[in-house]
């Protein structure tokens, strides 16, 4: 598995980006001030619970806010600034030079088109190639998927597939101009465990021959850690730690990673109680004083009632934290 | 130490000067959709209280001819004026407008009354019953309202209890389906496959589940139901296939008044404008109980 | 056939099930009958966690199903007590059937949106005829306590809870009538990690506190290692393995169970393995013809899977699987002294 070069430039580059909404009075903080970036190359974990903000994040990446969302912030891809940008210009980079992926794929394909054209319209696009031409790459981009006998299928529509097909189709037009980035949506979620990992290896496949970036966006942390370069831990909007995979798992920064992994069951475990997280998730839509997680943060001290930033514990990791890396009462979690 | 405003948000929220009258007026105006929904509401009830209020508020018998005070336009005595008979048009118009909201109401009540457990039984009970009812119903269907109203009452004969039973007739098919689909979404729920593991009985779910579930969608149905039902009670009387001479009613009128239009426009115009009214009423009505019960668009024909 | 526990205390006794959808062929034209469920047999112990895990199409959820009496089987039964569930003509009255308790995955559809917390709670008391009115209010909120609710949220409506809260009211409502046995169906499936944590140590606690027997169906195997003793594999309507849960898991012997097993990421950025993929799509219960339902996929199979059903074979105490290469691959190793019983 290729890591990319430490040197290598970001690819994608977020400034303190925040997202609102506006409904019926109420102002709801679906994302605050998150800032991380991405290198080329590497595939980036973002991993939350739901309501946590990441797919309001992968929406904002992809320019697909509604227009009553308040964007603010400075989104950068490879040094241009994306938000503020035309449609049109937004337009021509979607499904071009950066791709999105969701977790339902029958919701992504067109029920009554067949297959081998969705794939197609991509291409056609973005590029200046004939019928003939189209047809043939989309073809290639549908075996390159996995999708077997491509040509046959060409022309079936997308209830003939399972919904493992289905996401294979959605990667190929996905990935049928050569993205430099792909942004997945719990690509796997909906689908079933075997079906999984034949799709998250053809995605590591795919990164592989073509050096292409990923931000993978889940709540599995199997799917973390097997696919994931670094990890981005989000909770009620806000960006809580980065880190690189391994330190994530064995010596997390924040109090709500440190909790999140005490509540992953395990075999190992069998019979014990699991850790639970106290309380529920704050309502985004009241004003919200502080650091976010304290009211069911174990570890929580009189400082928490000011909003910690995201600051470093190493080079490679950094915590919103007053008490990033030091809350637990010694060395690294082991289970 | 600071001012008694700052401190956890939750705090100063409870600070804030919030009259609770205020909030559960407006609570009840989200209810009702908005904007939309409370001026249909008020309007609605302005008409209807109209209506009810007819013996007090018209200010002569709507039937009293004065052969002496034909086709007068408005003045003191008779404020929108007199008709080719000389009955007050104001007068006329108010009954009138009772006549053709008794019989928009009694003819969706009729509707629901039978669309209501035709959709009910047949979404709930499904297969067989569930084919021969919404067959039958559909039948109904397949015929264009009017046409249908109008061969009703060539068959029974014209007046405002067949006018009710026609428009209803028409009714019933869109009233069960309506419900039939709620049903069929209510049912798919779990908490009914886990009333009847604990032991509820069909008739229980139906009566304590499906009914309570099903009134949205059917309620909103029903009252933009009302609406069409004035139109088409209009139009049948306009056709004088409707309620008879000399019962007031704004179809006639504007039927009648139409022969008059460059003599005495106000009798067209008054029945017109009232039955508009009505018919604005009822819609806003409908759509704003729509967005304040939270029945989506693709649910209501 | 018999439980752990021993079969004289075995809760649930499920003997040779099958459920089949469609209708069969009438007058000469081919019909479409899918088997959704084929054969299974298993039983449950007092207390025991008993999981079924499979994929789409494996048949997991019309088995759990036909053992809350959801369905009806077509073939089979199953014994509770002295008593066939599947056979219960008196439908929901019967006092059999309350001892039974489905808990469902989705959190929010399992309650009225219209009602009131303790209103569906108090649902099977009302509709049992169950105890006064004002006997059910305290068992209501003795429910709530057993379920971790507070008492202020009796009067909330479901939108007004979380998803953590919300199965917790199913799961009070499940337990209103004193079941010995509960259902769940994906219980956890639509909760966040951390929530779904609590309802794991619910589900947990009510199992050593009320010895509550509980058939946990779900695909998630992590959450099944965690939670259960034994689990049931089950492919395309077929239980291919079953046993105790770390038999099966350390040492799983069907090909399918390996490839699912395989197929879970690991939660543990240093173990990455490529796991080998499984060719094909997963079959839809009753679309395969004869042999052994996996035979198709299978990397391990010979030209005998796609004639044969492969017989239920005991690997160790308690673990038997159905696959004619495991079992004769455990014959040719014939040095270990326990016999190899091939029950047909």
């Amino acid at each position: 598995m290729t890591r990319p070069a430490v040197e290598a430039p970001p690819i994608v580059e977020l400034s303190h980006a925040s997202v609102a909404f506006a409904n019926e009075g109420a102002t709801t903080s679906a994302v605050h001030d998150v800032s991380f970036s991405v290198r080329e190359g590497e595939i980036f974990g973002i991993v939350g619970e739901s309501g946590c903000g990441k797919s309001t994040l992968a929406q904002m990446l992809m320019g697909l806010l509604p227009g009553t969302a308040k964007v603010s912030g400075s989104l950068r891809y490879k040094g241009e600034e994306l938000l503020g940008q035309s449609a049109e210009e937004w337009r021509r980079l979607r499904g071009n030079r950066m791709s999105l992926i969701s977790q339902d794929p029958r919701a992504a394909l067109d029920a009554v088109t067949p297959i081998g054209h969705q794939v197609a319209e991509t291409i056609r696009a973005h590029r200046k190639v004939s019928r003939r031409e189209a047809r043939a790459l989309a073809i290639a981009a549908l075996a390159d998927t996995g999708i077997g006998r491509a040509e046959e299928r060409y022309g079936d529509p997308p209830h003939r597939f399972s919904g493992g097909m289905c996401q294979r189709v959605v990667i190929a037009a996905a990935l049928a101009n050569q993205p430099d980035l792909l942004i997945a949506d719990e690509p796997t979620t909906a689908l079933d465990v075997t079906i999984q990992a034949q799709i998250l290896a053809l995605l590591r496949g795919l990164r592989e021959r073509s050096n292409m970036t990923v931000i993978l966006i889940t709540h599995d942390m199997g799917v973390i850690a097997q696919m994931c370069d670094r990890v981005g831990v989000m909770y009620a909007g806000e960006l809580v730690e980065v880190a690189n995979v391994q330190e994530i798992f064995t010596r997390p920064g924040h109090p709500y990673t440190e909790a999140l992994f005490g509540a992953i069951p395990s075999a190992r475990r069998h019979g014990q109680p699991l850790q639970t997280i106290p309380g529920q998730v704050p309502d985004l839509s009241k004003p919200l004083a502080g650091c976010r997680f304290k009211d069911r943060c174990r570890y929580r001290i009189e400082q928490c009632d000011q909003p910690p930033a995201l600051a470093e514990i190493s080079p490679s990791q950094a915590a919103a934290c007053w008490k990033r890396g030091s809350f637990r009462s010694g060395g690294d979690r082991r289970d | 130490m600071t001012t008694i405003f700052e401190g956890p948000p939750a705090l100063q929220a409870a600070g804030r000067l919030d009259y609770p009258e205020r909030r559960r007026l407006r609570s009840l105006a989200r209810r009702v959709g908005g904007a939309p929904g409370v001026v249909g509401l008020l309007l609605l009830l302005v008409l209807v209280l109209l209506a009810l209020g007819a013996p007090v508020v018209a200010t002569h018998s709507p039937v009293a001819v004065n052969p002496l005070a034909v086709l007068q336009s408005p003045h003191g005595g008779a404020l929108l004026g007199t008709d080719e008979l000389g009955r007050d048009v104001f007068s006329r118009v108010i009954y009138g407008l009772r006549t053709s909201l008794a019989v928009a109401f009694g003819s969706v009540a009729l509707a629901v009354l039978v669309g209501l457990p035709v959709g009910l039984l047949a979404g709930y009970i499904g297969g067989v019953v569930d084919m021969v009812l919404m067959r039958s119903v559909d039948l109904l269907l397949a015929f264009p309202a009017l046409l249908l109203a109008i061969v009703i009452v060539a068959i029974l004969g014209a007046g405002e209890a067949v006018t009710i039973l026609a428009v209803g007739i028409i009714f019933v098919p869109i009233i069960a389906r309506v419900v039939r689909s709620a049903v069929l979404v209510v049912r798919g729920h779990s908490y009914v496959k886990g009333a009847r593991a604990r032991g509820a009985s069909h008739l229980r779910i139906m009566a304590t589940h499906v009914v309570p579930n099903i009134l949205p969608p059917a309620v909103v149905q029903a009252s933009v139901l009302t609406g069409f039902a004035m139109l088409i009670e209009a139009s049948l009387a306009f056709l004088g296939l409707g309620v008879q001479p000399p019962t007031p009613d704004l179809g006639s009128m504007l039927a009648e008044g139409g022969g008059y239009a460059t003599q005495a426009p106000w009798i067209e115009l008054a029945a017109g404008v009232f039955l508009a009214l009505a018919i604005l009423a009822f819609n806003l009505t409908g759509r704003g109980l729509q967005r304040g019960l939270g029945v989506r668009d693709e649910v209501i024909q | 056939m018999t439980s752990p526990a021993g079969d004289d205390r075995a809760v649930l006794r499920v003997e040779h099930v099958s459920k089949q959808f469609g209708r069969p062929g009438l007058l000469g034209r081919a019909g479409r009958v899918v088997h959704a469920v084929n054969d299974v047999s298993f039983s449950v112990g007092r207390a025991e966690v008993v999981a079924i895990v499979g994929e789409t199409g494996s048949g997991k959820s019309t088995l759990g199903n036909c053992v809350s009496g959801l369905l009806r089987p077509t073939a089979g039964q199953v014994w509770f007590g002295s008593e066939d569930v599947a056979q219960d003509r008196q439908g929901r009255r019967s006092q059999l059937r309350r001892k039974i308790q489905p808990v469902f995955q989705d959190p929010r559809g399992s309650l009225d949106p219209r009602w009131p917390v303790e209103r569906t709670i108090s649902e099977p008391l009302d509709a049992c005829r169950i105890g006064t009115p004002r006997e059910r209010r305290e068992k209501v909120a003795s429910l709530m306590e057993r379920v971790g609710l507070p008492s202020f949220v009796a009067r909330r409506r479901p939108d007004q809870l979380s998803g953590g809260q919300q199965q917790r009211v199913a799961i009070a409502a499940a337990l209103a009538l004193d079941p010995e046995l509960l259902v769940a169906d994906e219980p956890v499936s639509a909760l966040d990690v951390s929530v779904q944590a609590q309802i794991l140590n619910l589900f947990e606690s009510l199992r050593a506190d009320l010895g509550l027997a509980i058939l946990f169906i779900s695909h998630d195997l992590s959450v099944v290692q965690h939670l259960s003793d034994r689990v049931l594999v089950m492919y395309a309507g077929r239980v291919v393995e079953s046993g105790p849960v770390e038999q099966v898991f350390d040492h799983p012997v069907h090909p399918y169970t390996k490839a699912l097993l395989d197929a879970i990421p690991a939660a543990d950025p240093s173990d990455r393995r490529v796991p080998v993929p499984l060719k094909g799509e997963i079959a839809a219960a009753g679309s395969v013809g004869a042999g052994c339902v996996f035979a198709a996929r299978c990397p391990e199979a010979v030209t005998a899977c796609t004639t044969t059903v492969p017989p239920e074979t005991d690997f160790a105490p308690g673990h038997r699987a159905s696959c004619l290469v495991a079992a004769a691959a455990r014959s040719e190793s014939a040095s270990s002294p326990t016999e190899e019983r091939l029950t047909p």
